[in-house]
C-alpha cells in the first residue's frame, strides 16, 4: 500500500527526499507526491479541503434553504454559530487522537463519521434538524489538526511552517471555493435535471459528502503516519512507544504557551470564520449587490488562502533562518496586530470599491497570521504536540463562537459596527503574545536564559522512571533539530546539559 | 402606514451610502385599483397543486382619467407583517426599488378599467408563509403609479396561507441514509484492517 518497508539497517532506507535523523523531509518539493513526506501533503490538504467545503456548503445556498425549511435570521445565525462550535472540542479530541493512535486513523475516522452529518443534511425538514446538520458536519473541521500533526511529523523544523501553511491554507481555501461550487452545482442540477429549487438544494449536497468520504479512503489507504511507517506497526515492532493518555494531556494543559497561542490563534483564524459566515450578507445588505457578486465577494476572502496562508507559514520559516524562534513571534504579532487595524478600518469604510479593496489587504493579513501562529505551535512540545495543535486549533473555533455571538447576533450592533468592534478586539488579544517565554530561544523582549538547551525544555516532558525505558529518544532527536530556532546569532551556545530543570 | 414608510427612508438614507435615493416611493402611489381574490380568510393552500383566482378592476369613485397613464398591471404575491418577521431578506420600505415584500410574480397583464380576470396556480417554489395579493398599475415608463391590494391598509385581514412543498423524495431520503450506513460501516472495516496488520507485525 502505502508503507514504506521497513530494513534492519534503519539507515539505509531511501527517501526522495533529503532527511533529517528523525527521517523528516527537510525540504519541501510541492509537485512531488513521493511517498511519504509528500504524499502525505497532499492528502492532508485535500481532505482538510474537502471537510470545508461540507462545513460551508450552506452559507451559499441560504437564500434557497430559509424559503424551503421557514427559517428565521434568529435560525440562520444559530445554525452559523453551531458550524463552528462543534470543532472546539472537537479539535482538541483530536489532537490527542493523535498523539495516541496518529494522524492517518484519527482523520479518516472523524472525516467517515462525520460525513452522514452531510448527507443528511438533504433531508432535513425543520430549522432544528438545520441546526444539527451544520453542528455535526462542523466536528470536520478538526481535520485542521491532523492535518498540522502530520505536516510536523512529516517535515523538519526549517520547513514545518511552509508545510503546515501550505496544507492549512490550501485547506482554508474550500471556504471559499465552497461559495462558488455549490452554486453552480445547484443551478446545474435545477436547470439540466430540471428539479425544482426545494429539490435542487439537497441533491447538491451529495457533491461534498461523496468527496469527503472518498477523501478519507484515500487518507486510509494510500497514507502512512511517520517516515518510518504507521503507528500499528512501529508500536508493535517496538520501534515507538505507545503514549499514555493523561500523561500526554497534562504536559499540554499546564504548557502555558499552548493557552496563549490558543487565545491569539481565536483571534485571527476565529475572524477567519466569523468571515466567512456574515461577510456576504454584509455586501449584499450594506451595498445592496446582489446575492450573486455577495457570492463571488465572500469567496475571494476565502480564496486568499491560496497565498496568504502558506505566505504566513513561509515567513515565519524565513524569519527563523536569521532569528530564530524570536523572530517566529516578532512577526506573528507585527501581522496580527495589522490585521486587526485592518478589521477596524472595514467596518469604518463606506464605499463599496474602497471596502473590497481593504477586505483584500485584511484577508492577507489575518490568513498569514494564521500560517505564523502554526509555524510557532510545533515548537512548544514535542511530547504533546497533538494536544497543543488541538487546543490552539480548537481555540481558533471559540474566538468564532464568541466573536459571532456577541457582535453578529440579534441588532445590538450593525454588522459594520461589529466588524470595527472585532477589530479592536483582535488588537487587544494580539498583546498575551509578549508573554509567551523559550528559556532555550527568549521571547519578544527577552532573550534566552543562559546555559539552557533545547534538551532541557523538550526532555522535562518526560519523568526520570519514563526516560529510563528510553521513551524520551524522540524527544532527543527533535531537541537537535529544532536547535536553528536560535537564529544565527545563537548557533554559537552550549549544546549539552546537566539535568533538565524547567518548562 | 405613512409615518413608519417615512421612518424608514430616512433610515434608509442614513444607512446607505450608495447614491440612489431617487426611485418611486410606496406612500406616494395611490390606492385606485380594486383587488379582491378568491381565498377565503386564512385558508390554506398547497404550492403547486391549488389554485387562486385574482380579479382586478379600477375604482370608479376616482374621478375620470385617474387611470389615463397605466399601461400595463402586474400582479404579485406579497409576504403578510408575520412572515417578515425577523426575516429582514423580505422588508419592506417605502422605496419600491429596494423594496422586498413583493418578490413572487403572478401576472402581468396590459391595463384595462374592468373584467380583468386570471387563475393562478401556486407554483412549487413559493415558499411556506402568510400572503396577500397586491397589484401594480405602470405607466409607459414602467414605473409603478398606483396599487391595489386584497388585505387592508395595515395587511391584517384577508390573509391566507401557502403550504410549500417540502423538495424531498423518497429516493433522496433512501441514498442519503444508505450512504450514511455505509461511510460508518467502512471506518469499523477500517479498524478490523488496523488491528488485523497490527497482529501481523508483532509476530515478525
Amino acid at each position: 500500500m502505502g508503507e514504506v518497508a521497513s530494513n534492519p539497517e534503519k539507515n539505509d532506507r531511501k527517501f526522495a527526499l533529503p532527511v533529517d535523523s528523525e527521517h523528516k523531509a527537510t525540504e519541501f518539493r510541492l509537485f512531488s507526491v513521493a511517498t511519504p513526506h509528500m504524499r502525505a501533503f497532499h492528502l492532508s490538504w485535500i481532505s482538510f479541503f474537502a471537510c470545508f467545503v461540507s462545513t460551508f456548503a450552506a452559507p451559499p445556498l441560504i437564500p434557497i434553504i430559509r424559503d424551503n425549511l421557514n427559517l428565521t435570521a434568529t435560525d440562520i445565525g444559530n445554525a452559523g454559530i453551531a458550524a463552528v462550535s462543534g470543532a472546539v472540542f472537537a479539535r482538541v479530541a483530536m489532537g490527542t487522537a493523535c498523539d495516541l493512535f496518529g494522524p492517518r486513523l484519527a482523520s479518516s475516522s472523524l472525516i467517515l463519521l462525520t460525513a452522514p452529518a452531510v448527507f443528511l443534511s438533504a433531508i432535513a425538514n425543520s430549522p432544528a434538524a438545520f441546526l444539527m446538520v451544520r453542528f455535526f458536519t462542523g466536528f470536520s473541521l478538526a481535520t485542521f489538526v491532523s492535518t498540522q500533526f502530520w505536516m510536523s511529523s512529516m517535515f523538519s523544523p526549517t520547513v514545518v511552517g511552509t508545510a503546515n501553511g501550505l496544507s492549512g491554507g490550501w485547506g482554508n481555501l474550500g471556504g471559499g471555493a465552497t461559495q462558488l461550487i455549490m452554486p453552480l452545482v445547484f443551478s446545474l442540477i435545477h436547470s439540466s435535471i430540471g428539479s425544482t429549487k426545494f429539490t435542487a438544494w439537497r441533491i447538491a449536497f451529495f457533491i461534498p459528502a461523496l468527496f469527503q468520504t472518498l477523501s478519507a479512503y484515500a487518507i486510509f489507504f494510500l497514507g502512512q503516519d511517520m517516515p518510518d511507517g504507521n503507528y500499528v506497526r512501529l508500536e508493535k515492532s517496538g520501534e515507538k512507544h505507545k503514549d499514555n493518555f493523561s500523561q500526554v494531556f497534562y504536559h499540554a494543559i499546564t504548557n502555558y504557551r499552548g493557552w496563549i497561542l490558543a487565545l491569539t490563534y481565536g483571534y485571527c483564524f476565529g475572524v477567519e470564520l466569523t468571515i466567512d459566515n456574515i461577510i456576504a450578507q454584509y455586501f449584499y445588505d450594506r451595498f445592496d449587490v446582489n446575492l450573486h457578486t455577495a457570492g463571488i465577494i465572500a469567496a475571494s476572502f476565502g480564496l486568499a488562502n491560496l497565498f496568504s496562508r502558506p505566505g504566513g507559514g513561509m515567513l515565519s520559516d524565513f524569519v527563523a533562518r536569521r532569528f530564530g524562534m524570536r523572530g517566529r513571534l516578532w512577526t506573528l504579532w507585527v501581522v496580527q496586530m495589522v490585521g486587526g487595524l485592518l478589521c477596524l478600518l472595514l467596518g469604518k469604510i463606506g464605499s463599496l470599491s474602497g471596502s473590497v479593496a481593504v477586505m483584500l489587504v485584511f484577508s492577507v493579513f489575518v490568513q498569514a497570521a494564521c500560517g505564523l501562529t502554526f509555524g510557532v505551535v510545533p515548537f512548544v512540545s514535542r511530547r504533546s504536540l497533538g494536544v497543543i495543535s488541538g487546543m490552539t486549533g480548537g481555540g481558533g473555533n471559540v474566538g468564532a463562537v464568541l466573536t459571532q455571538v456577541i457582535f453578529f447576533r440579534g441588532s445590538r450592533y450593525s454588522t459594520e459596527e461589529g466588524i470595527s468592534l472585532m477589530g479592536v478586539m483582535i488588537m487587544c488579544c494580539t498583546l498575551v503574545i509578549m508573554l509567551i517565554y523559550f528559556p532555550q530561544w527568549g521571547g519578544l523582549f527577552c532573550g534566552p536564559r543562559k546555559g539552557v538547551t533545547e534538551e532541557d525544555y523538550y526532555l522535562s516532558e518526560w519523568s526520570a522512571a519514563e526516560k529510563e525505558q528510553g521513551f524520551h529518544k524522540m524527544s532527543m532527536k527533535f531537541s537537535e533539530n529544532s536547535r536553528r530556532e536560535r537564529g544565527r546569532k545563537g548557533a554559537a551556545a552550549p549544546v549539552q546539559s546537566d539535568p533538565p530543570t524547567i518548562v | 402606514m405613512k409615518i413608519p414608510a417615512g421612518f424608514l427612508v430616512v433610515c434608509l438614507m442614513f444607512s446607505c451610502f450608495v447614491a440612489t435615493s431617487y426611485g418611486v416611493l410606496f406612500s406616494s402611489l395611490k390606492d385606485t385599483l380594486i383587488v379582491t381574490a378568491t381565498h377565503t380568510q386564512d385558508q390554506v393552500l398547497k404550492a403547486g397543486e391549488e389554485q387562486i383566482t385574482v380579479t382586478w378592476r379600477f375604482n370608479q369613485t376616482y374621478p375620470a382619467g385617474t387611470d389615463s397613464a397605466y399601461k400595463t398591471v402586474k400582479v404579485k404575491l406579497c409576504y403578510a407583517p408575520i412572515s417578515q418577521k425577523d426575516r429582514k431578506w423580505r422588508k419592506t420600505v417605502d422605496l419600491l426599488k429596494k423594496d422586498k415584500t413583493c418578490p413572487h410574480k403572478i401576472v402581468a397583464r396590459p391595463y384595462t378599467a374592468s373584467n380583468n380576470s386570471f387563475t393562478w396556480t401556486i407554483e412549487r417554489d413559493i415558499p411556506s408563509a402568510v400572503y396577500f395579493v397586491r397589484a401594480f398599475a405602470l405607466n409607459a415608463q414602467e414605473e409603478q403609479v398606483a396599487y391595489g391590494q386584497t388585505t387592508d391598509a395595515h395587511k391584517s385581514s384577508n390573509l391566507f396561507t401557502v403550504q410549500a412543498i417540502t423538495g424531498r423524495h423518497v429516493g433522496l431520503d433512501v441514498a442519503s441514509i444508505c450512504f450514511s450506513a455505509f461511510s460508518v460501516v467502512s471506518l469499523a472495516g477500517f479498524f478490523y484492517m488496523e488491528k488485523r496488520k497490527g497482529k501481523v507485525a508483532q509476530q515478525k
